[in-house]
């Protein structure tokens, strides 16, 4: 049922390798129909590096394309635009409220910069190296046995943040 | 009289001929795919999106988590992180105007810049239009062996379709170096670019589950990058195994090939980038050096 | 340290204060809409339907074990026979999989390992998304609404606003941090995102008033913003009423001039 793959494979496959030493077959084979009675010995590192290359190659892989009835089709773009029409707004929707933000925080600075020179200076000064804390991670599917670590004390006076 | 006599094959007046085509000359100028022009393969004509086309893949299957904590809390934290009151353009090395003192400099291609062969972008002021955002990542793996044994790419290449999914293109080797026996065009490896959703999912997994259990992995270097937003960093053959796909299957994976990976970010420089992938999950090592120019730019 | 002197053209300007917007990000991802919930099924059911065959010679080596443990599991699969007729159409299997369809793989192992606690090869058991404190509905736990960001907000003076502290000769950010420390006790991790004010709100004579006013004239309080994360801990006030809420309550919360105000800062989740 399920025979060895370096039997069926093209000749373009195992050009080229090192170090694989192909014999001929037999000079008499007895003949049967539906089987395949040729046999190559391969050495086995050739034959782990045939399974490889077969792995990455999409020969006897790729199924049947997919053949749709016109109502099908029509169905199948009517989800996709609706899909890209729902992403587009909401894009749309963000890029606003970023739009705001930045408005909102040059507006601030601008404010700052008037009221008091000291504090816009000490507010505008670049953070040099500024990383954000590896405990804010990207969140999962499923909260972590812990979904919040409550535990915390502060080790020395400087970790009161 | 005469002109009567002949009898010409269009209506259009003797007068009006043109002794020249009047069409204007731009095939030499269009690029015309002849593929398209074939009746052969119509369903290669199609887009790939288009579900009739063999090429269509499908591309937003599941929800891509690491994307929407980007877009959700990494944005606006970023926007306001970078954002400088006052910022200036920082004008990048450019080529320069030749001075006008021999009519020669007339219509002479400008010079190079100063000190550099490659002119450098001006850096502009952060605003929302700009945040930096993760593009691209891209694994290369180059077998420094496969000049003598040049079966090995072929393990390499599937090293990296396992980790990735993506199906990976071959690495040849460049440059002519007789003492390390390197010839131009030997198979030396291969290269996966990922992008979208097999990024996120790269991403996820180098963080999560392969960087913590390197050990004494501090993080990537803060003094990595190429100046204007791309990090990259090395895994060594061993912390390859910490792969779940190779991990899984470790009978099959006698040797492991070390990768180099790049971030490529669309960020203007490298600090901003570092920020972006400190709130990605990657930690960083060592101390930072910022060029000047960029420190004083308000 | 600095004294924050008012420059002469606005001498008559009001106290500035330092207000903190404070959230803690979500833990778990959002919860999908009905069609996206569809639309992504429908995407990953095609995907697999286009996807290559498994190599599973690559994986299962020929006459192993480990072979005849996932062949015996794995459904069969109808093959091409001489002179049968195939009434749902003739097959195209080839490595062991029909290319009309997709490939149906099961994994072995998974079931038989159910009960066991140590074997690492047991189905994984996941965590329920709605907590206690979601069903309690406990607005100063922070176990709540995982799916969504928390932004903690206080009752000052019979109004529910962002917490605001006076500034003792410090900058904005340290002023923040110190005043939460003193409000709320040290058992709090915060990572402040800049020291960069994100918004002003300006009072005139305890009224709110556009962040665009200027008046040289009038008394202005400011308030700046300062956005910043929990990152572990508690906010454990001695006398004051506070509540960890998403943008969407915080709505019903805030005066409807001061929401207006700060709800571009929301995060959309």
């Amino acid at each position: 049922m399920f025979k060895t793959y370096s039997s069926a494979l093209p000749q373009s496959l195992s050009r080229g390798l090192v170090g694989a030493t192909r014999q001929t077959p037999t000079p008499f084979i007895q003949f049967v129909r539906g089987k395949r009675t040729k046999k190559y010995d391969l050495s086995p590192a050739a034959q782990k590096l045939i399974t490889q290359l077969s792995v990455l190659s999409a020969s006897r892989k790729q199924p049947k394309m997919l053949k749709l009835c016109p109502e099908d089709f029509v169905k199948h773009n009517t989800v996709q635009e609706a899909y890209k029409l729902i992403t587009r707004k909401r894009k749309k929707a963000e890029n606003e409220k970023l739009k705001q933000q930045y408005e909102s925080m040059k507006l601030a600075c601008e404010d700052l910069s008037k009221v008091s020179p000291e504090l816009f200076e000490a507010a505008n000064k670049r953070e040099v190296s500024k990383r954000f804390s590896l405990e804010l991670r990207v969140p999962t599917n499923y909260p972590p046995n812990v979904p919040w670590y409550y535990d915390y004390t502060p080790e020395s006076p400087e970790d009161k943040k | 009289m005469f002109n009567r006599a002949i009898r010409n094959f269009s209506s259009s007046p003797t007068a009006h001929k043109v002794g020249c085509s009047i069409v204007k000359p731009v095939h030499h100028r269009v690029k015309i795919d002849k593929t398209k022009l074939s009746p052969k393969y119509p369903e290669l004509k199609l887009s790939p999106n288009d579900i009739r086309s063999p090429k269509f893949v499908p591309r937003y299957t599941h929800q891509d988590r690491v994307q929407e904590y980007y877009e959700n809390t990494l944005k606006p934290d970023l926007l306001l992180i970078n954002y400088v009151h006052g910022q200036k353009t920082v004008p990048g090395n450019k080529r320069r105007q030749w001075d006008l003192t021999s009519p020669y400099h007339i219509n002479r291609p400008p010079r190079v810049p100063r000190g550099e062969r490659v002119p450098t972008p001006d850096i502009k002021p952060r605003t929302y239009k700009n945040i930096p955002g993760l593009t691209k990542i891209t694994l290369s793996c180059f077998v420094k062996e496969a000049k003598l044994n040049s079966s090995l790419a072929i393990p390499a290449t599937l090293q990296l379709q396992q980790i990735t999914g993506v199906k990976p293109t071959p690495i040849y080797a460049k440059t002519n170096v007789p003492t390390w026996k390197l010839r131009p065009g030997m198979k030396m490896g291969a290269k996966v670019a990922l992008e979208g959703r097999e990024m996120s999912q790269f991403l996820s997994t180098l963080t999560e589950l392969v960087l913590p259990r390197i050990r004494e992995f501090k993080g990537i270097s803060n003094r990595s990058g190429d100046r204007f937003g791309t990090i990259s960093f090395g895994l060594e053959p061993e912390s390859i195994k910490f792969f779940p796909e190779i991990e899984a299957n470790q009978d099959l994976w006698p040797r492991t090939f070390g990768i180099d990976v790049q971030f490529h970010t669309s960020s203007q420089v490298d600090m901003d980038a570092r920020i972006l992938l400190s709130g990605l999950g990657i930690p960083f090592t060592g101390t930072e050096r910022i060029p000047k120019d960029l420190l004083n730019d308000h | 340290m600095i004294v924050p002197r008012l420059s002469a053209r606005y001498m008559s300007s009001g106290p500035i204060k330092s207000s903190l917007m404070l959230s803690r990000i979500p833990i778990v991802t959002r919860a999908l809409n009905p069609f996206e919930k569809e639309y992504f099924n429908y995407q990953a059911e095609l995907e697999r339907r286009l996807m290559r065959t498994f190599p599973q010679y690559y994986y299962f080596k020929k006459g192993t074990l480990a072979e005849r443990k996932f062949l015996d599991i794995q459904n069969g699969v109808i093959s091409k026979q001489p002179n049968v007729w195939y009434p749902k159409g003739i097959p195209d299997v080839k490595h062991g999989r029909d290319r009309r369809f997709k490939q149906n793989i099961l994994i072995p192992g998974e079931e038989a390992n159910k009960n066991d606690e140590k074997n690492l090869s047991r189905p994984i058991e996941v965590n329920a998304r709605v907590t206690e404190a979601d069903k309690t509905n406990n607005m100063s736990s922070l176990n709540r609404k995982l799916s969504h960001t928390l932004y903690l907000i206080v009752k000052e003076k019979d109004q529910w606003k962002f917490p605001s502290f006076n500034l003792e000769s410090q900058s904005l950010h340290t002023a923040a941090e110190k005043g939460l420390v003193d409000l709320g006790g040290n058992q709090i991790k915060i990572w402040t995102v800049s020291n960069t004010p994100a918004a002003v709100i300006k009072y005139c004579e305890g009224e709110l008033v556009a962040p665009t006013y200027e008046s040289p004239d009038e008394r202005i309080e400011r308030h700046y913003i300062i956005k910043s994360h929990i990152v572990a801990g508690s906010f454990q006030p001695m006398n004051i009423e506070y509540k960890w809420v998403t943008n969407d309550e915080a709505a019903s919360f805030f005066d409807n001039s001061y929401f207006q105000q700060v709800r571009h800062l929301l995060a959309n989740f």
